[in-house]
């Protein structure tokens, strides 16, 4: 019951994120609305136990990415004029139609109930009630700690990279 | 209500209570306090100078490369986690798997350094 | 803990990652004028990780670690062993290139070696996670490389082209890994193999293994989904292009391939029509598109969508067909071994070329030959290796692709062959173009000025080891037979 509760809250708070995000004339707003989408999906993922997910979700997504959104968005400048011209003036009507589509699917689905055409994952889940963080934290560091140290390499690639590519200096021919 | 939830309840709690205590405060403040707003007292203060412009400007492109060094490194924090709390059971060999993934980290901190990003000039 | 790690297999991956991570180093002491060091240090680096491959090689013992997720055979040494050469051969042409037009050069060399590393990462992979950790490694750092000639416009486009799709792309591929991973809970190659059987006919499934299909078609460049090649091909930094379409394609293929050959073996009903339509759209748009184009990248570029065509020939037809699959399977990584390589010189007669003429028209080659025949002789020999022209190693990929589709038999590899023959043709017409510049076409009446330098130390090394594996390759193909050996007991063994 509160599980259910929780979800549709959670449900609506991210699809009411989603719909400020597009909808949103200021981008700032629309950052914030994507913050709200990223919350309430993170509640989502602790609704399914997963907590490490969860807590990536807020600390790098609504944290990190979501600053670099806005430094975006700064650095554009929210002040300046807009071009809201649409080009393509038959999108409107056609993602309409989709939305509405994938609405009644959904609903189609839920009234006839008939979820078997995803067959049953074989996946042992594991007892876990409590500490979901230690069951990723194993695995990591044993049968992936190869993939967990390439991570290390791309990291410091994205960072060296981004510098090089970004960076820019005045006295570009002396030191560099 | 499952024991699983009842954790959670507690940071539930904590984040109602919060809310209620701004809303709190705030509220009697407003009912207290006298009101007569005046054009100076109703504009933004920036140090006592009068603002100038709108409050939406942009920003210096330095600050994206900050911002950009920032998700790496808190993407490098994220993994961290799971390896504290599970850092006993892993023991020497995780130790010096973090310590390499820390190190290599490390060197794109030096080359940030030494190509003067965080230098502000 | 139960499990070792066998750090001597692993010795090749190690080497590259201190190489790399001592050149970054080496990039912050340096000052300028010695930063011809860290080429230095990747070159020997590189060198020194062939030292190990030899080793396994000789011991030829099959190591798996981690669960079965990374596995060191025959196989992944053979493919690491073209990793390396031609990554050799990129660090030879880029050395003198990213010195004389001032780039950034301690981080080329980083981002080039860590693109090397994934892909060594991806001959080994045998799960899902590895496999795509590879696949970053391998790409994340191209981005970045496509984009090194900072202040220039068509190399910002590359860049930004290659980076959205790119992204575009892994996030389709991990989609439809995670929905793999979610309808069987296996992530390891053999798990998903044993897992799979049966669900043919899963709606589910079938979308996960068409995004995974769509993920990997943007990475190798397949038609329909080759529109950022072309342009960042040709923005890029030539060294770079010559990467992208030598070693990056390669790994890309090399992944596409074992997840559909090892993983998703029951499931060949779904993806075997897809990679025939693949292989057919890639050969035929490829070669159409090529014959308009004016430019030596561009054509290369288009050609190079159009190999990959015929690279997924054999295997695509011996699936549709469902027979002789080990022999199609060895007969695509033959194909794609021999293409590595003479393409490497096809991109290393390029440089030459724009550094000779100081332009990359193929117009503007006219009368080369006259001029320079050494270098003549070579474009020459590439790009009639590329058109598939015996004695030169081309003209085995070709055979041992039709050899493959012959095997295989049935209607639809007969089309799919026909297709492929008269594409050979349509490639001939536009390689033999661009020869037909250098040797037949009159020297424009003053021969154009020598750009600055001659041709460096290292791009003629690189040429003549291209050029020597192009033509003995050719005359021996007992040499590529073996990898095709090498790919066979992967069939057997699992």
């Amino acid at each position: 019951m509160v599980e259910t509760i929780i979800f549709v809250l959670m449900g609506l708070a991210a699809i009411a994120g989603a719909i400020t995000v597009v909808m949103a004339r200021n981008p700032v707003y629309s950052a914030i609305g994507l913050l709200g989408t990223l919350f309430a999906v993170a509640v989502l993922y602790v609704l399914q136990l997963a907590h490490f997910v969860a807590a990536v979700q807020v600390i790098v997504y609504a944290g990190a990415v979501l600053t670099l959104f806005l430094f975006v968005i700064m650095l554009i400048g929210v002040d300046k004029e807009e071009n809201r011209e649409e080009n393509l003036r038959f999108q409107r009507p056609v993602v309409g139609v989709l939305a509405g589509v994938i609405v009644v699917m959904a609903a189609a689905l839920t009234a006839f109930g008939d979820f078997d055409w995803v067959p049953a994952s074989g996946a042992v889940i594991p007892e876990v009630t409590n500490g979901t963080i230690q069951a990723v934290a194993e695995p990591l560091f044993t049968d992936w700690v190869l993939a967990f140290e390439a991570t290390a390499l791309l990291l410091t690639i994205a960072a060296a990279g981004a510098i090089a590519l970004a960076h820019y200096r005045r006295r570009e021919s002396t030191d560099g | 209500m499952s024991p699983y939830f009842e954790s959670y309840l507690t940071v539930g709690t904590f984040a109602a209570l919060g809310a209620v205590l701004v809303m709190v405060m705030l509220g009697v403040a407003s009912v207290l306090r006298p009101t007569n707003p005046t054009a100076a007292k109703r504009a933004t203060y920036e140090c006592g100078v009068d603002p100038v412009g709108s409050g939406w400007s942009q920003t210096y492109v330095r600050y994206y490369v900050f911002g950009l060094l920032f998700v790496i490194f808190d993407v490098e924090a994220v993994f961290i986690f799971p390896w504290a709390i599970a850092a006993e059971e892993l023991g020497v060999f995780g130790l010096v798997a973090m310590f390499l993934f820390i190190l290599t980290l490390l060197e794109g901190l030096a080359y940030a350094i030494k190509k003067g990003v965080l230098r502000w000039e | 803990m139960t499990w070792e790690i066998d750090y001597l297999a692993l010795a090749p991956e190690l080497v590259i990652v201190v190489t790399l991570l001592v050149v970054l180093a080496l990039d912050l002491f340096l000052t300028r004028p010695n930063k011809y060091w860290t080429a230095t240090a990747a070159v020997a680096g590189t060198a020194l990780a062939a030292i190990p491959l030899v080793i396994l090689a000789v011991e030829g013992e099959n190591v798996s670690m981690f669960e079965g997720s990374y596995v060191v055979d025959e196989f992944a040494l053979v493919l690491k062993g073209l990793f390396v050469v031609s990554a050799y051969l990129v660090l030879l042409l880029s050395h003198h290139y990213i010195e004389s037009e001032r780039f950034y050069q301690g981080e080329y060399y980083f981002l080039l070696l860590a693109s090397v590393l994934g892909s060594l990462v991806m001959a080994s992979a045998r799960d899902l996670i590895i496999l795509f950790i590879g696949l970053e490694l391998t790409t994340g750092p191209l981005f970045l490389l496509a984009g090194w000639r900072k202040g220039d416009a068509k190399s910002n486009e590359a860049s930004v082209k290659y980076f959205i799709l790119g992204v575009l792309s892994t996030a389709i591929l991990l989609w439809g890994m995670s929905m793999l991973y979610g309808l069987t809970g296996e992530i390891t190659f053999a798990g998903l193999a044993t897992a799979t059987a049966g669900l043919a006919d899963e709606p589910a499934m079938i979308v996960a293994v068409l995004f995974v299909i769509v993920g990997f078609a943007f990475k190798i460049s397949a038609a329909p989904f080759h529109f950022w090649a072309p342009d960042t091909y040709e923005g890029a930094p030539t060294p770079v292009t010559a990467y992208l379409s030598v070693n990056s394609k390669a790994a890309g293929f090399v992944a596409f391939l074992l997840v559909m050959y090892l993983a998703l073996p029951e499931l060949s009903e779904i993806w075997a029509p897809a990679l025939w339509i693949l292989a057919a759209a890639s050969m035929t748009l490829g070669n159409l598109s090529a014959l308009r184009q004016s430019n030596i990248v561009r054509l290369l570029a288009y050609s190079s969508i159009a190999q990959a065509g015929f690279m997924l020939v054999p295997f695509a037809a011996a699936a549709v067909a469902g027979t002789n699959i080990e022999e199609g399977f060895s007969a695509t990584v033959i194909y794609l071994v021999i293409y590595a390589l003479m393409n490497v010189g096809a991109f290393a007669t390029v440089i030459a070329g724009a550094n000779r003429t100081a332009t990359g028209d193929i117009d503007g080659w006219a009368g080369l030959g006259k001029i320079d025949a050494r270098l003549g002789v070579l474009i020459g020999i590439f790009f009639f290796s590329l058109a598939g022209i015996p004695p030169l190693a081309g003209w085995f990929a070709k055979f041992a692709m039709f050899r493959a589709v012959i095997l295989a038999g049935g209607t639809a590899t007969v089309v799919l062959a026909v297709i492929a023959a008269v594409n050979a043709v349509i490639a001939l017409y536009y390689y033999a173009r661009v020869i037909k510049a250098v040797w037949l076409d009159d020297a424009p009446a003053e021969v154009p000025a020598r750009a600055e330098t001659p041709p460096s130390v290292s791009l003629r090394l690189a040429l003549l080891i291209s050029a020597a594996l192009t033509i003995v390759i050719g005359f021996f193909p007992a040499i590529a037979t073996f990898v095709g050996d090498a790919s066979r007991i992967i069939a057997a063994g699992g």
